[in-house]
């Protein structure tokens, strides 16, 4: 589990640094798959089958809001089903239409659902769609998944009722819009559905915002089992066809992406869980606390030390010869770490003849060893012009000065290169 | 000296304005009537566009026999179910857009007044310095 945790947390840590170029290139991604199933579904028109254009449209909707997807989306259906027929072109503009002036209004911001479920459903795993919706969105959700099914069934009305309204003549207007307009009508597997799917994002919802433990797991897993439920229900009122075991296999892999989802989302401890009760002058809580799981994610940083200047007010020669490695440190940085040792030790031995601290500052002990590891010293004693410490006052000898030494941490990002 | 918590504040504000925000400070410009009044306009010039598209599908698809009843069918029955139809539809749907309307409305605005506050104490912590 840690190791997952981490995981989540570099993932994160990706994500926040790569924000600006990541997303462009995940809607890229995803309206370029979404254009070329659909392409690859209907694709009556050859022009809009080139790679180029799907391309030229994908990348286009990379820079644009999710709803220019799904405007693209419709507007290449809708330029296939022209290419089959200018009639059923008009029946699906007609139903976009619909659909943009009735239910969109409600929930504008819900582009990217209407944009997946009728991608989830032409790869056969639409159970998905309810379960993550509920689980992400609002109830509100459920209308956008009613308009996503009603586009995936009117695109398969069409392929449906293709190769009739091929064998019509132009003349045959009324005919080709009945033919299609029938088979969307009384396909009742779409009302199923729909009903199915509505019903399971509000089921969904309504748990997993309950206070009980472990709320995600039983929503979606009541979920799944209703979803399953009403279709079966369905299938024996209307005989739509549902494979029970598509529907079974379909279910638990919703839970498995559900589950997934759940690990980014809502990954909490229920085994710490704090319950707490107080009181004001006007009401009784009752707090249920429950943690978060989270790791940090340990980052490698590398300090390069490149230089330090001193300022040596008076009695240079006796500092640099005591301290030589205080003054002149660009050069200690070039010998070897025995060397450097050494001379840390030299330093430690002197610092105790002089009896007073030298090296002060809110360094941490594993700063001190890390620096200790880099100059080849031991850590202990030792004279390190890196410790972050602001001012200190060194006595060698006789000799009083003021040392200043710099900084070599956050604030003083010219010493060093922070890499992670 | 940068200020932490200010700092939190303001990014968490900015993100605000970026996202949601945009949006509700849009709601927030209107009074609650002004509001609502244009949205269910809205709504009923949508749910009459939306009625006249299926009245022509319905016309369309049951065309042949529409025309073969045109000459023995009651035109004023007709035209009254019609429009009891319409009135049904745009009652109906400009009904629910109130509802949502007043909804969003009161959630824009709590939303708003949760903002301006972070933007009072956005000014404390400034005054403070």
């Amino acid at each position: 589990m840690t190791v997952l945790l981490e995981m989540k947390e570099r993932l994160k840590l990706i994500y926040s640094k790569g924000e600006p170029f990541l997303l462009p290139l995940v809607k890229f991604l995803l309206a370029f798959i979404t254009f070329n199933t659909l392409n690859g579904r209907i694709g009556y028109m050859t022009q809009l089958n080139n790679v180029a254009v799907v391309l030229i449209v994908a990348l286009t909707c990379s820079f644009l809001p999710v709803g220019a997807m799904v405007f693209f989306a419709a507007v290449f259906s809708l330029v296939h089903m022209y290419t089959l027929s200018m009639e059923v072109a008009l029946v699906g503009g007609c139903v976009y239409l619909v659909m943009y002036l009735l239910f969109f209004r409600f929930s504008p911001g819900d582009s990217l659902v209407v944009v997946l479920t009728p991608l989830m459903c032409l790869w056969k795993i639409p159970y998905v769609v309810p379960i993550v919706v509920g689980l992400l969105c609002g109830p509100a959700s459920a209308v956008s998944v009613g308009c996503g099914v009603v586009v995936y069934y009117l695109v398969e009305a069409v392929i449906g009722s293709a190769s009739n309204i091929n064998t019509m003549g132009d003349e045959e207007i009324v005919g080709k819009i009945r033919i299609v307009i029938e088979a969307l009508v009384s396909d009742k597997a779409m009302l199923v559905v729909i009903a199915a799917f509505a019903v399971t994002i509000l089921v969904v919802y309504f748990l997993r915002r309950m206070s009980i433990d472990y709320s995600w797991t039983i929503a979606m897993i009541a979920g799944v089992m209703i979803n399953v439920v009403i279709l079966l229900i369905g299938d024996l009122l209307y005989d739509i066809n549902i494979s029970v075991g598509g529907a079974l296999l379909g279910s638990l892999l919703a839970i498995v992406i559900a589950k997934i989802v759940e690990f980014f989302r809502f990954c909490v401890d229920y085994s710490r869980v704090e319950k707490v009760q107080f009181e004001d002058d006007e009401y009784y809580y009752y707090v249920k606390a429950v943690p978060k799981m989270a790791v940090s994610v340990s980052t490698k940083t590398v300090k390069k030390i490149n230089s330090q200047q001193t300022r040596a007010a008076g009695g240079r020669g006796s500092a640099s010869r005591h301290t030589g490695r205080i003054n002149q440190p660009a050069r200690s940085e070039e010998r070897n770490g025995a060397d450097r040792g050494a001379a840390g030790e030299r330093g430690a031995s002197r610092r105790a003849v002089s009896g007073e601290r030298v090296s002060t500052g809110r360094d941490t002990a594993g700063e001190r060893q890390t620096m200790a590891r880099g100059r080849g010293g031991t850590g202990r004693g030792q004279r390190n012009p890196a410790y972050p410490q602001s001012r200190s006052n060194v006595t060698i000898g006789s000799t009083v000065r003021q040392d200043t030494v710099r900084n070599v941490r956050e604030d003083a990002p010219e010493d060093f290169e922070e890499l992670f | 000296m940068l200020n932490e918590e200010r700092v939190i504040l303001m990014t968490r504000m900015a993100s605000y304005e970026m996202g949601e925000g945009r949006e509700n400070v849009k709601i927030g410009n209107y009074f609650r009537s002004d509001y609502i009044a244009i949205q269910v306009i809205k709504a009923v010039i949508s749910a009459s566009i939306v009625f006249a598209i299926v009245f022509s599908l319905y016309i369309s698809y049951n065309f042949e026999e529409f025309m073969r009843q045109l000459y023995e069918m009651d035109l004023l029955a007709f035209g009254r179910n019609v429009l009891f139809w319409f009135a049904g539809t745009v009652l109906g749907y400009g009904v629910l857009a109130y509802v949502a309307c007043s909804w969003r409305y009161a959630k824009a605005r709590k939303s708003l007044k949760h903002y301006y506050q972070n933007l009072k104490k956005l000014n404390s912590l400034y005054n403070e310095m």
